[in-house]
């Protein structure tokens, strides 16, 4: 099952009345869709109001999806137009980039702009979020490291990773959760102090 | 689970597998904790100086308040008898719109016909001193669509004499 049919499976839920369904593609696009709408509203506090807004306007209009499109090409769609009308309501003229669609935005460099949405205090986390991913990431061995990075970072497939590493998927798929997990570990408790665990 | 979860997310499950994660993600709050962790993990790799608190908690506060969805569901046997309905009623359109047509056709020729001997009849009884009166009276006429320009109007006139044998 692809991704994208996993995103189809989870929105069918959601159409069947499983709410819980609906936090598992917050969890997953919420930053993703966050980075987007900061490309538009520059004010933090607002980038993430209109975030917000965006996931519940785009929870109610969820009946009406078919499926047509993937769930992610939807839900920036009304990521932007959200935005859009927040600038409008606060007659502010849209940038000009509005013109990427779901796939281009993908690759934009837009981490200077997020970090005007983080507050202070969530700045101290995010930053210690980051360190600690990162010394994780370098303490683990090569073969973990590796298989995490190239389906993370470079997004090969487990079949394409097996052909890289010259290994069988199942090992791909063994040498990738052992490295989220052992990350995790390391992660688990920083978020356990935070007041707020949703991440 | 932790690694079927790590597998779902990656979309390298099979179907059913994934169904079942899915479920299991439903009932177990530590599934969820797992699944949100090792999404932020990927974003972190991906884009470590765009990490920030988002907006998931304060969505799934907002979310509490939303009514429950319960979209009816479109299988795609369904879809497909859509179609085959959709066709069939537009043949049966056609093949219905060509058959009255077909059948008004003759009844519509009688029926002109018939009405046309009718008015060829009834002109026969106007009297000559009618039509000059109409001919006289035609300017003055309110119910005419073209007052004032009668000058250019060429008019003609007709007895029983002219039509008759």
């Amino acid at each position: 099952m692809s991704d994208r049919e996993v995103d189809q499976q989870l929105v069918e839920r959601v159409q069947r009345g499983e709410k819980h369904a609906y936090d598992l593609l917050v969890m997953k696009y919420q930053r993703k869709l966050g980075r987007l709408i900061s490309r538009f509203v520059r004010d933090p506090g607002d980038a993430q109001d209109v975030t917000q807004d965006a996931f519940i306007k785009a929870y109610r209009a969820l009946p009406g999806f078919r499926g047509e499109s993937a769930f992610y090409t939807w839900l920036y769609r009304i990521g932007i137009n959200t935005a859009k009308n927040h600038l409008l309501s606060n007659k502010r003229r849209p940038p000009t980039s509005t013109y990427f669609d779901a796939e281009e935005s993908e690759s934009f460099e837009e981490a200077s702009l997020l970090q005007e949405v983080s507050t202070p205090e969530n700045e101290l986390m995010s930053k210690q979020v980051v360190d600690v991913v990162q010394a994780s990431l370098l303490q683990l061995p090569e073969d973990l490291r590796s298989a995490l990075t190239l389906r993370e970072i470079e997004g090969l497939s487990y079949e394409e990773i097996a052909s890289v590493m010259n290994c069988p998927v199942g090992t791909v798929r063994s040498r990738i959760f052992r490295a989220r997990e052992a990350v995790a570990a390391n992660l688990r408790p920083l978020l356990e102090t935070s007041k707020d665990k949703r991440w | 689970m932790k690694n079927k979860i790590s597998a779902l997310m990656d979309g390298e499950l099979f179907a059913d597998e994934a169904n079942h994660v899915i479920a299991e993600l439903k009932s177990q709050s530590s599934a969820q904790q797992d699944w949100q962790i090792y999404h932020l993990i990927g974003d972190v790799l991906r884009q470590p100086e765009a990490i920030t608190r988002e907006v998931g908690s304060a969505v799934h506060e907002r979310l509490q308040l939303e009514a429950v969805i319960l979209a009816p569901q479109r299988s795609m046997t369904e879809k497909a008898r859509n179609i085959a309905l959709s066709a069939a009623a537009s043949v049966m359109a056609v093949v219905a719109v060509s058959w009255m047509a077909m059948q008004a056709t003759p009844n519509k020729s009688a029926q002109l016909a018939a009405q046309t001997s009718a008015l060829t009849r009834a002109s026969f009884v106007l009297k000559p001193q009618v039509n000059a009166y109409l001919l006289a009276h035609q300017e003055l006429s309110p119910s005419s669509d073209v007052q004032g320009g009668s000058a250019f109007i060429r008019t003609t006139n007709y007895s029983n004499e002219d039509v008759a044998p």
